[in-house]
């Protein structure tokens, strides 16, 4: 099964990112649904556990299978109003406020113009 | 779209900085809380706003320090997660998420990827303008 051929590695490789960031989405999304920090604990480690107890799996096929349910899952559960960082993109204060173009100003003669 | 948010938010925090200075605009019409010409100044300068490397690697370590499954004795601002902590992918991922809950903001998927170490992390903090 250690078949250390440069193609095994790179899909090992593969699979291993795809479980960080499966891990990731799954617990801000456990956060989202869970706002309060305790239970936020106790459910986070509910996920935790879950990661862990496929954690020694070797063959290659059964991980494919096991990451596509969990990302199946995570695509079920996913929160409808997560909470997004204000200024980052899907916030609310995303590209609220941009800068001015450079050159431009305002004058401050109110009331003292010279149109009607 | 993300320059703009970036200039944007170190306008902002120039605007922040510039109401205690208030007697740097002192050619201006008696305005002190519109900076709109000042705004024009500021958006050049891009530095200024982020944060300080020493403060952000404190923060840091301290962040891992409370950290349950490590040794906090070990937390050096070298340290690699993984060899030197002795934590798992997973743990990795939950040390970047508390970062990102300590200085609030946001870190892309394929970004939060790449942070192995405590070096990498303050240097991913201290470049990004939104970091506070």
């Amino acid at each position: 099964m250690s078949t250390a051929s440069a193609a095994y590695l790179a899909r090992r490789a593969a699979q291993k990112e795809r479980v960080r960031i499966l891990y990731r989405r799954a617990l801000k999304d456990t956060l989202n649904w869970a706002v309060h920090r305790h239970l936020f604990y106790q459910d986070a480690s509910n996920l935790r556990e879950k990661f862990d107890a496929n954690k020694d799996v070797e063959d290659i096929n059964i991980i494919d299978k096991l990451i596509a349910d969990g990302e199946a899952s995570y695509n079920k559960w996913r929160h409808p109003d997560p909470y997004i960082v204000p200024w980052a993109p899907g916030g609310t204060k995303f590209t609220r406020n941009p800068t001015p173009p450079s050159g431009i100003e305002i004058i401050y003669n109110y009331g003292r113009e010279d149109n009607d | 779209m993300a320059a703009a948010a970036a200039a944007r938010a170190t306008v902002l925090k120039h605007l922040r900085v510039a109401v205690a200075g208030g007697s740097l605009h002192g050619g201006q019409r008696g305005f002190p809380w519109l900076l709109a010409n000042s705004l024009r100044r500021f958006s050049e300068e891009v530095r200024g706003s982020f944060l300080d490397k020493s403060e952000v690697t404190d923060r840091v370590v301290s962040v891992v320090k409370n950290f349950q499954k490590v040794d906090p004795s070990k937390v050096t601002p070298e340290a690699h997660f993984q060899n030197d902590l002795g934590l798992d992918s997973l743990d990795t991922v939950e040390v970047v998420i508390a970062l990102e809950e300590e200085f609030g903001f946001e870190i892309p998927d394929n970004e939060a990827d790449k942070i192995t170490n405590i070096k990498m992390a303050v240097d991913f903090i201290a470049s990004h303008p939104q970091a506070k």
